[in-house]
């Protein structure tokens, strides 16, 4: 095994590991904001830890390229959706922000 | 190894999202959990190495679909009718079980004779295979949508524009009332990231089109790339419901089924036989034109509107 086999699989380990972390969260959680904050935070580390590992296994560039791509509309699809669900959850009023 | 526990996970999971669809109470816990049971499937065909399939799983059955089904329970609820308080009753497991153990036994004793049948030389597949460089394109599965079973993705087209007249029928009767969700109209965040993603539909649309040709893709998978991009523009209250359907919406409508005829019965007149495509140039007009009118099918169904205007 290269050293670059090694470090993409622990990439894709600790991918797995914030994935993990980020579900718990969700399903543990007792409300909206704390379940936002734990899916969106994790998920997108996880995301951005998975696409670098998969980036240094295919060892091309172009792929590499492709990943970040894939990395930044998932963030941008996450923040937003996030900020909307949080914005929706204020304005019903079933709950009150954190202060 | 890891393959192979990968297709039990799988295989598992289908079947587990398959009774709790069926079995869930609550409308809405059944609707996500088809939703997902369609990504499942989705996988499930890349993993029996089916990428054009997996792609079309993923656009149309999990993505479109459960837009569909998401918005149809938002105005059902903006209606009164909480289906998330109505519960159901579940069906009794006296019939389910008997019923679940005999289609599965059903499935065993097909799958069985199908392995024990000898293979037979000179199938449509292969024959279709040897003769694919006859139709211009390289990726067998366009070739056989347009080339070997032109007849069949012609009349798809037809259901789908059929499918999107009955709904109108039906909405001109019931009149759905307006869409929800523009509530978000006015979001600064929203503005910036449709002006972001909707040009990346249409690019990754028009890619899918042209891929088609060599790898996965396609005039299907393209045009539900498309509608997921005017899907967006209508739940933020960009896109809004018109009275009528525009001369323009018409024309994208039948365009799919009129250019894929007219190529057809062209071909006819030159002596072909009728829909026998002439080259790599013919299918690419043909899936444009058939992108088009299933972009906009889908669009207007989840719009459940006869047109569509911009917002003032």
């Amino acid at each position: 095994m290269s050293l670059s086999e090694v470090m993409a699989s622990l990439l894709l380990l600790s991918g797995c590991l914030f994935y993990v972390a980020g579900t718990v969260g969700l399903l543990r959680f007792p409300d909206v904001f704390s379940r936002l904050h734990a899916l969106t935070k994790a998920d997108n580390l996880g995301l951005f830890l998975i696409c670098t590992g998969l980036a240094l296994h295919s060892g091309s560039l172009r792929i590499a390229g492709l990943l970040l791509i894939v990395w930044i509309l998932g963030l941008l699809a996450a923040t937003v959706s996030c900020h909307l669900i949080a914005r929706r959850a204020v304005r019903s009023g079933q709950m009150e922000p954190p202060a | 190894m890891i393959g192979l526990a990968m297709d039990c996970v799988l295989a598992l999971g289908i079947v587990f999202l398959a009774v709790q669809t069926v079995r869930s109470r609550s409308l809405f816990q059944a609707m996500l959990m088809f939703i997902v049971f369609g990504l499942l499937m989705s996988l499930s065909w890349a993993r029996l190495h089916a990428p054009d399939l997996a792609l079309a799983e993923a656009a149309i059955g999990a993505g479109i679909t459960g837009a569909l089904l998401l918005v149809t329970w938002r105005r059902l609820q903006a209606e009164g009718h909480d289906p998330v308080e109505s519960e159901q009753s579940a069906p009794s497991m006296w019939l389910t079980l008997p019923t679940a153990g005999a289609a599965s036994l059903l499935v065993v004793i097909i799958g069985w004779v199908a392995l024990q049948l000898p293979a037979v030389p000179g199938t449509a597949g292969e024959l279709a295979w040897q003769r694919l460089e006859e139709v211009g394109v390289s990726n067998p599965v366009t070739g056989v949508l347009l080339g070997f079973r032109a007849y069949d993705t012609l009349l798809e087209m037809a259901v789908l524009l059929a499918a999107w007249l009955g709904a109108r029928a039906v909405a001109t009767e019931f009149r759905p009332g307006a869409l929800p969700g523009p509530a978000h109209a006015e979001v600064p965040l929203v503005g910036a990231l449709l002006s972001l993603v909707v040009p990346i539909s249409i690019l990754v649309a028009v890619y899918l089109l042209q891929a088609g040709g060599s790898a996965p893709g396609g005039a299907f998978q393209g045009g539900a790339v498309l509608a997921a991009g005017g899907v967006l523009l209508c739940l933020t209250g960009r896109l809004e419901a018109a009275a009528d359907t525009s001369g323009l919406e018409r024309l994208g409508l039948i365009l799919g089924l009129s250019v894929f005829s007219l190529v057809g019965l062209l071909v006819m007149a030159g002596g072909g036989p009728m829909l026998a495509l002439p080259g790599a140039w013919a299918i690419y007009l043909v899936e444009t034109a058939l992108l088009v009118s299933i972009a906009l099918t889908l669009v207007l169904l989840f719009a459940a509107a006869p047109g569509l205007r911009r917002a003032s």
